[in-house]
């Protein structure tokens, strides 16, 4: 016989089943990278977070230049990206005529899903000329007196380059999340504000979007995630240089792109194999750290104590 | 044709005058042909079982039904003697004068003190001490000054229901609108928190017209100077607090009093 209670713990043990085993492969992953990065780890010490070097033949190992690759090329698509993405969203639930708002809507979703390598070869064509006959031209000619903003060599790789292909590549994602945060902003909360007389406009900034915050930092957490990881643009677009960027339109290496590039010669030689491993590790505790500080502060700005289901229908 | 308001001669101090309203939800004609008018200082209560248009009868007269996809409004709300459907009317400008409590308490995700500040800061009031003066002065008419003053920048999202309402209400008063719209503003609060603001209702009239939409015989009876029963979107009568209790014209409104709805 199944009573009802059997068939609910079962139900309950088949999902916990299916939540542990998530669980352990994440942790398995892990405890390989660990096992793997263990040798340089304690060859290299700490010092390995800030060695500049990166010497495969002589076994000089340093994570400096990756880190700072990684860092800048994340940062500066979110800078570009986040506001960006708030604009499209912002105008796609609050602004957008009725039939337009499936139509761009549908076209950020594909946006969203296309392969990485597209948008890899269409900064190759597009972006990288621009960037060399339009771009970088201007600036050498009014602003290299900022070191900043220095064209060295006027080859249209380099950090901006990716930069902007890896900024196209998030903008859907924490657009179309801020539009589906802003969507479920409660009506009642709204018409609150409306009812006061207050503007469309200041009904978005006093009300939807501290509502929507939450949601909007997740789609901003699932672009970072996407940003920090990406490879395969990347690799194609930032000139693969060992060299720490000191400029926007300087060349430059990430974590990820070294890792696409060197990783099948590298396991050859254990302790080359066991650096690059341990610069996947840091990778992870990047993505991580970026997560909890962002947490922080987000409970911080909101006040960490909204509770949404205080409102009900009706 | 019901017999609605109480006679011609004292049409004196109506504030808002409502003409042959009907309202459309599509092809649903759910308000029909309202006519009634309200008076300056005094506490109205629109009462009916749930379903029977009292709350877009109240959002038609700070047209927040403007917003309903499909909605259609003929008739005209005469407030002041101007017609708030005219095109010339900014509906931003005419909100500005109607305070609007909502029947589940809905303050903004700020701080307490914003809340109660937002009217007067979109209405563009920058004076700093005039702000902190008028907050002070609202959550002491709302009856919550002594529970929150040392927590003004706590989220108003901690507060109870109870408090929270009382803090929605002391937002729609700090503009100083004329008329103020409750739709149930106690349905869902306890006793206690229930009591209190029908106390507030009850002072209110000294400063504002109050509209409340209410289905609850026992509290409209503690606060009304004039009630109206709703059914089925037709306003069946509207009279007097003390005729309309004791002395029902209509065998419908009786059957509702007497709670046999
Ligand atoms: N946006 C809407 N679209 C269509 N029908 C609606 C809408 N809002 C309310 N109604 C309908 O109008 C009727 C009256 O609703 P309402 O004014 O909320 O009544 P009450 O406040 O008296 O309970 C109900 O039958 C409800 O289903
Ligand atoms: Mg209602």
């Amino acid at each position: 016989m199944f009573t009802l209670k059997y068939k609910d713990d079962l139900f309950r043990f088949i999902l916990s089943v299916f939540v542990l085993s998530v669980i352990s492969i994440f942790l398995i992953a892990v405890a390989i990278i660990l096992y793997y990065s263990y040798p340089a780890i304690m060859k290299y010490g700490i010092s390995f977070l800030w060695v500049k070097e990166w010497n495969p033949p002589k076994e000089i190992f340093g994570a400096l230049t990756f880190i700072a690759g990684t860092l800048a090329v994340t940062f500066i698509a979110l800078i570009f990206a986040i506001p960006l993405s708030f604009g499209i969203g912002i105008f796609l639930q609050e602004y957008c005529p009725h039939f337009l708002r499936g139509i761009f809507t549908v076209i950020i979703e594909i946006l969203a899903g296309i392969p990485s390598v597209i948008f890899g070869v269409w900064g190759v064509l597009v972006v990288v000329p621009w960037l060399r006959t339009t771009v970088e031209p201007f600036f050498d000619k009014h602003f290299s007196y900022i070191p900043f903003l220095r064209v060295s060599e006027n080859i249209g790789y380099g950090i901006l380059a990716a930069s902007i292909v890896v900024m196209f590549m998030i903008l859907p994602i924490i657009a179309s999340i801020t539009k589906d945060s802003l969507a479920s902003v409660p009506k009642i909360a709204k018409d609150g504000a409306l009812a006061m007389g207050a503007t469309q406009l200041d009904v978005i900034k006093d009300v939807s979007l501290p509502y929507a915050l939450n949601g909007i930092y997740g789609g901003i957490v699932l672009g970072f995630g996407r940003a920090v990881g990406e490879t395969i643009a990347v690799v194609l677009l930032i000139g693969n240089q060992a060299i720490i960027p000191k400029s926007l339109f300087s060349v430059g290496y990430t974590i990820s792109s070294l890792l696409a590039n060197t990783f099948t010669f590298a396991v050859i030689n254990p302790i080359y194999a066991s650096a690059e491993v341990e610069l996947a590790l840091i990778l992870l505790l990047i993505s991580l750290i970026v997560n909890i500080i962002g947490r922080n502060i987000l409970d911080r700005v909101i006040g960490g104590k909204f509770n949404r289901s205080q409102f009900g229908g009706g | 044709m019901p017999e609605n308001n109480t006679s011609e001669k004292d049409r004196d101090n109506v504030i808002v005058d409502v003409k042959n309203l009907n309202f459309y939800y599509g092809s649903y004609h759910l308000l029909k042909n309202i006519n009634l008018y309200f008076k300056k200082n005094s506490v109205c209560t629109l009462l009916g079982p749930s379903g029977c248009g009292k709350s877009t009868f109240l959002r038609t007269l700070n047209r927040m039904n403007d917003y309903t996809e499909g909605s259609k409004l003929t008739g005209e709300v005469l407030i002041n003697g101007k017609n708030i459907y005219d095109r010339s009317v900014d509906v931003v400008e005419l909100r500005r004068d109607i305070g609007m409590v909502f029947q589940n308490p809905n303050p903004f995700p700020k701080s307490i003190f914003d809340n109660v500040a937002f009217g007067l800061k979109i209405h563009g009031i920058k004076d700093k001490d005039f702000i902190v003066e008028r907050v002070e002065k609202c959550l002491k008419y709302s009856a919550l000054y002594d529970q929150v003053k040392d927590k003004l920048n706590k989220p108003a999202l901690s507060l109870s229901g109870g408090q929270q309402q009382r803090l929605c209400i002391a937002r729609a008063i700090a503009t100083n609108p004329s008329i103020l719209l409750m739709d149930e503003p106690t349905a869902y609060l306890d006793p206690i928190s229930t009591s209190v603001i029908l106390d507030l209702i009850n002072s209110f009239k000294k400063y504002y017209t109050v509209i409340v939409a209410s289905h609850n015989i026992q509290q409209a009876g503690r606060i009304s100077d004039y009630s109206g029963f709703f059914l089925d979107g037709e306003l069946i009568e509207f009279s007097e607090a003390g005729s309309f209790f004791t002395r029902p014209k209509d065998k419908r409104t009786e059957d509702f009093i007497t709670s046999r709805y």
